[in-house]
């Protein structure tokens, strides 16, 4: 039943794409915009492919429905039902579905968005994109990645259930999900990107009308990563939230990118300037998501020889190379109409500091692209094997970090065209007092290295220019002041901060060790007292928890374990964390002796300024759904822009002869 | 010229002194940060941070420090040990890589292709700062288009058409007033 559920759900939405497209495309060609109009139906007909797709296994999930092999690979009788409903994205087909399903209702989301402009060849061309998206990702459902394989279960069978480390944190159910509507959520403004390049309307159009589109993408995608970090950190249990691993490296690669056409792209809605370079990044940031997919989802990471065995890890790299190649093709097809005759003033300018914006990011991209495909290349060119890990990547992108910091502090106050030294030195004076202010309060609270207490400056400096902006803009107008882009804007710019301090601190002043200590036994470490008061062992369904009783300064007691799962002999720690607004203590058990006055062995790690990553991705999130709500509309005729200096020089008195 | 001008109005200590001030109490943080005292690293400090540049033998992806694999446990102890014994952390991670292979390092070494992935970062921002200078280099050489007084007369008048061309007031900014 759910077999056949799911898999008429995922021919529909194939046949659906595949015909939409087809009908779109044909009456794109001929002129016949009856024809394109169809497309809502197609739209209504692939997002129900993906919802009965979804239901399908949902139900055979929540059923135990082991003849569906996808079941009796990740499911089990005996795991809770939340971790049992997130085992939709816990397992390669499983995700694939759930990206079925968000990219079926992004479609329909710009179906109707447009409805009245269903016939314009801009929002027609954009539709038909999508459709050849959605054709690609239900092809992978139907073949290579089918998820409804069927199974004959011997009787009293029970699934492995998914991976262990999968199941020990309701996070699970929200970070796949917000990172998906994130990766996902690119293909819309993308789509447009190309419908400009077909239709040869590549002036700003396009760009409004999916600037929405491209903010909430990125909101999630933010959410997503934050979520993903903070995931880790209370699962793996080794201190840490961003490992630089693959997976992380493939989601942070589309930010970088589509943070950089976020700023790049009000050069283009303002000046009509940049239009190849906003393309081109925006195709970037949807390539990378789908390089990403296949990062980490065919299994070269492993080894470059382990893809080719796998016809999904071919598959995706083939519509990887044929987005790129049709971008660049198309670009070039459109290259006399892609030039703009504007210039750029001045260096000093709001869009020269949104320049050198680009020109970082799209470095701090490439580094991460680099490191993570460096032990690839080099396995290929010469079968060596070679790790680029942590130091790299924290040695490269410190440097990055840190200039974009210093750029966020003066970026904000810039005007467009031109600014001058006068207007700088009056407008960045108290940003850099706060900045200089944190240096010294850091270094008197005992913070030592450059690095560190530079990025606390820098920090305070980026922190202090976009508090000016937000104090302007609501003594201009009050509370509604914030409402909008660029105030909006300079509320994720507060929560950049907060994390970026967050970063600095918890890497560079990160404490660790491993005690072993008898029952009433105590150690000390990096200020705080640690007491073993006892065990505890809990017996669930799915797996038996021994806790490690332990206080932290009389608090507690905290309880890390040891799980051990009753399918499978994998023993997963779960660790426990201690939680304040200046420091965490993150405990986890390493260790346990068994015996009546057994010892436990545990390991703590003590990093300052966590919490600040999990607030300053909220203030993040925040200022993104600020952003997405129009702010007041200007008058055309304010002047925005710094003067321009005409014929004699002004007489600062303001009287001309 | 009296000493009281040297204060006034717009006058180059004026502009500069609050931005001297904050250079120098900048640098001087700064100073204190880099090479003020600090507590020299404990054995354990340096046994954690020698095993997050050390791999995992045994898993994919994860450093000694971050893996629970037994494996890492043990290295993390004998890791422990040669810090005990005042081995020097060069000679530690070249112990490892001798015994495991390059590919436990998550540092790759500077020889060899591995060069490449330390350079070509460096050559692509360079190269990207090069375009961006070019093009503002190109910009600038562009002739400018000015507006004449003629464009500014019907822009006032369509502004203001009762006052006609303020011309103290060019930018509607109100500095006039």
């Amino acid at each position: 039943m759910n077999l056949a559920l799911g898999s008429a759900g995922v021919t529909l939405g194939f046949a659906a794409a595949v015909l939409g497209a087809v009908t779109v495309g044909y009456g794109l060609i001929r002129n016949r915009p009856e024809l394109v109009r169809l497309s809502r139906w197609y739209a209504g007909l692939v997002l129900l492919g993906g919802i009965l797709a979804a239901i399908a296994m949902e139900r055979a999930l929540i059923t135990r429905d082991f003849t569906v092999l996808y079941v009796a690979d990740n499911g089990s009788t005996k795991t809770p039902a939340i971790y049992n409903f997130a085992t939709l994205w816990g397992a390669l087909e499983g995700s694939i579905i759930l990206w079925a399903l968000i990219l079926g209702g992004y479609l329909m989301a710009v179906v109707v968005k447009f409805r009245k402009g269903l016939a314009d060849p801009l929002v027609g061309w954009a539709i038909f994109t999508i459709l050849i998206v959605c054709i690609f990702f239900f092809w992978m459902l139907v073949g290579p990645a089918n998820p409804f394989k069927s199974f004959s279960p011997p009787p009293g069978f029970d699934g492995p259930g998914p991976n262990p480390l999968l199941q020990n944190h309701p996070l699970m159910a929200f970070h796949p999900p917000m990172l998906y509507l994130g990766y996902v959520g690119f293909t819309v403004p993308f789509a447009f990107a190309i419908a400009a390049l077909i239709t040869g309307r590549v002036g700003e159009g396009w760009l409004l009308a999916t600037r929405r589109w491209t903010l909430i993408a990125w909101g999630f995608l933010t959410a997503g990563i934050l979520l993903g970090s903070w995931w880790s950190y209370e699962v793996l249990g080794w201190g840490g939230y961003w490992a630089w691993d693959p997976v992380e490296n493939a989601s942070l690669m589309p930010w970088l990118t589509g943070t950089a056409y976020l700023h790049s792209v009000l050069v283009q809605e303002r000046r009509g300037m940049l239009r190849v370079w906003n393309i081109s990044l925006l195709c970037a940031t949807f390539a990378l998501t789908i390089l990403g997919t296949f990062i980490t989802r065919s299994g070269v990471i492993e080894s470059v020889h382990a893809f080719t065995t796998s016809g999904i890890g071919v598959a995706i790299i083939s519509f990887f190379a044929l987005i790129v190649l049709s971008t660049v093709v198309l670009i070039g097809w459109r290259g006399d109409r892609l030039r703009s005759p504007g210039r750029i003033d001045s260096p000093l300018s709001r869009e020269g500091a949104f320049l050198a914006n680009n020109v970082l990011f799209a470095a701090f991209a490439f580094v991460i692209l680099l490191g993570t495909l460096f032990p690839l290349i080099v396995e290929a060119i010469n079968d060596d094997r070679i790790s680029v890990g942590v130091p790299y990547f924290n040695r490269m992108t410190m440097p990055i970090g840190l200039t974009l910091l210093f750029l966020m502090a003066i970026a904000p106050v810039l005007p467009w065209r031109k600014a001058s030294g006068e207007l700088l030195r009056h407008r960045l004076i108290w940003p850099a007092w706060i900045g200089v202010g944190s240096m010294i309060f850091a270094v008197a609270i005992g913070a030592r290295g450059f690095a560190p207490v530079l990025a606390f400056g820098l920090g305070g400096f980026a922190a202090g220019s976009a508090g000016r902006q937000l104090v302007l803009a609501t003594r201009r107008q009050g509370w509604r002041g914030l409402i909008g882009r660029a105030n909006g804007g300079m509320i994720v710019h507060l929560g950049v901060v907060m994390i970026a301090v967050a970063f600095a601190a918890s890497s560079s002043y990160v404490r660790q060790a491993e005690f072993t200590l008898t029952q009433g036994q105590s150690a000390q470490f990096a200020g705080h007292e640690l007491v073993y008061v006892g065990q505890n062992i809990k017996q669930e369904s799915a797996k038996i928890v021994d806790q490690v009783l332990i206080t932290i300064d009389g608090t507690g007691p905290w309880a890390p374990s040891l799980n051990k799962f009753a399918n499978g002999n994998q023993t997963i720690g779960t660790p426990s964390v201690r939680t304040t607004f200046t420091d965490d203590v993150v405990l986890s058990v390493i260790d346990i002796k068994d015996g009546e006055n057994g010892s436990v062995t545990i390991r703590v790690t003590v990093q300052p300024l966590i919490m600040w990553l999990w607030i300053g991705g909220g203030v993040m999130a925040f200022g993104t759904l600020l952003a997405v709500f129009p702010g007041r509309r200007r008058n055309p005729l304010d002047a925005v822009s710094a003067p321009v200096t005409v014929g004699p020089p002004k007489d600062p008195t303001g009287v001309t002869a | 010229m009296s000493s009281r001008s040297v204060f006034a109005k717009g006058s180059p200590i004026r502009r500069w002194g609050p931005w001297i001030a904050v250079a120098v109490v900048a640098f001087s943080a700064l100073s204190v940060a880099a090479f003020g005292t600090r507590s020299a690293p404990t054995a354990q400090d340096r046994v954690s941070s020698l095993s997050r540049t050390v791999k995992c033998p045994v898993c994919s992806g994860e450093s000694v420090a971050e893996s629970n694999a037994p494996a890492s446990q043990e290295i993390r102890r004998q890791i422990a040990e040669q810090v005990q014994q005042g081995q020097s952390d060069d000679e530690i991670r070249s112990f490892y890589a001798a015994k495991y292979g390059q590919a436990v390092l998550l540092t790759p070494s500077a020889s060899g292709v591995n060069v490449l992935v330390w350079i070509l970062p460096v050559v692509a921002l360079a190269m990207g700062i090069a375009a961006l200078a070019i093009v503002f280099r190109r910009w600038s050489s562009m002739p400018q288009e000015r507006a004449t007084d003629e464009d500014r007369e019907l822009v006032a008048s369509a502004l203001h058409p009762e006052e006609v061309a303020d011309r103290n007031d060019p930018h509607g900014e109100g500095a006039s007033r």
